[in-house]
């Protein structure tokens, strides 16, 4: 993809970050020097709300009048709504202040692409399985609180059901109905796929998840994380099970990234 | 400007910030090394070439244990990254100290106003609301035991608590702009704090609920 050229732009991309998982800011930092090789924007820079540079620093660092803010969340919710407009004294969709235009675009999980990736993932992890013997289960965390992370896998669900390519495609939760370790019960087919509709891999995609779907007993030790998805398939109740890595570090976000700011413009 | 600012710095001589050094060196490039490491021959170091290895050197300590605070006093030794143009370096250097030399010509410019703890915690929402209920001997306690520049942070504090610098347990050099934190006696660019960090947030959330959360 050829996205348009800014040169008197930045883009800001604003990552969630962790005080307690190293690799939770890693999508965000490679997507931004992926964009920033591509010379699309004059300056291109992280931010994030558990990490250095915070959102309340970020925009110091900034030279150009015109900038883009890029949520890499998967979804709208408390830090998309509330958080990032609050730290980076946002009145709206575009705030001018000091002679400056900062355009706050949509979470790259609004992007349709994002059902290209959950399915690009399931099709790596399971290569040579027979779709139409596979159920698909798509899995996020499912708080209100937080994130709207339910309603946007529900919405993955329903346009990857619309393509059929899996008899069977359906949601699962950690903290709602219908809970992950129900996905024996859920699904139907000899094979089952699961990608877990997250940014970034953490102690969720490593520890938790995996503890749900019974594929592991306890949580792992920290130099054990990438061994979950190494052990594919699993031999469990009957089935044969794919665990997935989160889609965040995926090369295909940053052109989603990219496609994210062209919407904005486009859309005002 | 702020690439044309460090370019010009390096112009002049290294540049210290925090616990790295960054010398200009010819033809054209740029080395940035742990400043203990300066004179280390180059043999004993693991050497890279690309700005992404700042990323990884500044993630974990020397024990291996995640580095949340990027201006804690352990950034681990033994390497150094040598890079071609000012931009890789003002990269490079965004990845151990974000945003330092952006905030540091801005503060020199007259143009960073730093925020109150007060106002601070007053804007959080949701599970860090409760922090408002912060006192100012436990915000100063704090202050003194989290930001601290020996074992805390290298960070030079520009906030005040109800307009009054948190100096009952900090020395007067941690507000000071003007002295390196690691008492080096050379130019030193400093590393500012502007505004308590998420991180001094979350701990003012464990002194009003408790450790067990
Ligand atoms: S509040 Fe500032 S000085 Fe204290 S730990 Fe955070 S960044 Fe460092």
């Amino acid at each position: 993809m050829s996205a348009q050229r800014k040169p008197g732009s930045a883009l800001v991309l604003v990552g969630h970050g962790s005080t307690v998982n190293p690799d939770s800011s890693l999508p965000t930092f490679t997507h931004a020097k992926e964009i920033r090789r591509r010379r699309i924007f004059s300056e291109v820079h992280c931010a994030f709300w558990k990490e250095e540079p915070s959102l309340r620093e970020v925009l110091r660092m900034v030279e150009s009048d015109d900038v883009y803010i890029v949520p890499n969340f998967i979804s709208e919710g408390y830090f998309t709504a509330r958080v990032i407009p609050r730290e980076l004294e946002l009145t709206g969709a575009v705030t001018r202040r000091n002679g400056r235009v900062i355009k706050y675009c949509q979470p790259v999980g609004n992007d349709p692409r994002m059902t290209d990736l959950l399915l690009y993932r399931a099709k790596e992890v399971a290569e040579g399985v027979p779709a139409d013997k596979t159920s698909l289960m798509i899995v996020a965390h499912g708080t209100g609180l937080n994130e709207n992370s339910a309603v946007a896998a529900k919405r993955q669900v329903s346009a990857i059901r619309g393509r059929k390519i899996y008899p069977e495609v359906v949601a699962a939760f950690m903290e709602e109905e219908p809970p992950i370790s129900a996905w024996d019960t859920l699904t139907t087919q000899p094979f089952v796929v699961v990608v877990p509709f997250f940014i970034s891999d953490g102690l969720h995609s490593y520890e938790d998840i995996p503890v749900l779907l019974g594929i592991e007993s306890q949580a792992q030790g920290a130099a054990s994380h990438q061994e979950v998805f190494r052990r594919n398939p699993y031999q469990l109740k009957g089935r044969k099970l794919y665990y997935a890595g989160a889609i965040g570090m995926e090369a295909m976000m940053a052109d989603i990234i990219l496609e994210t700011v062209e919407r904005f413009d486009f859309t005002r | 400007m702020i690439e044309q600012a460090l370019q010009d710095y390096l112009n002049g001589g290294p540049l210290y910030v925090g616990e790295i050094i960054v010398r200009r060196v010819n033809p054209r490039g740029y080395v940035i090394r742990h400043w203990k490491d300066d004179q280390q021959p180059d043999a004993t170091l693991a050497r890279y070439a690309d700005t992404t290895a700042a990323l990884e050197i500044v993630r974990y300590d020397a024990k291996k244990k995640y580095r949340p605070l990027k201006g804690a006093p352990n950034l681990r030794r033994g390497w150094e990254l040598r890079v071609s143009s000012v931009a890789e370096t003002r990269q490079a250097l965004d990845y151990f100290y974000p945003g330092a030399f952006a905030t540091w010509l801005a503060y020199n410019r007259d143009e960073v106003l730093p925020v109150d703890l007060r106002e601070t915690l007053q804007r959080q929402t949701g599970m860090y609301r409760v922090t408002q209920k912060l006192t100012l001997p436990q915000a100063e306690e704090l202050a003194g035991r989290f930001c601290q520049s020996g074992s805390g942070c290298l960070r030079t504090i520009l906030w005040k608590i109800d307009g009054h610098s948190p100096r009952r347990y900090l020395p007067e050099s941690k507000f000071d702009s003007t002295v390196d934190q690691l008492g080096r006696n050379y130019g030193v660019i400093p590393f500012l704090c502007v505004e308590a960090c998420n991180l001094f947030v979350a701990e003012a959330r464990k002194i009003i609920k408790g450790p067990a959360e």
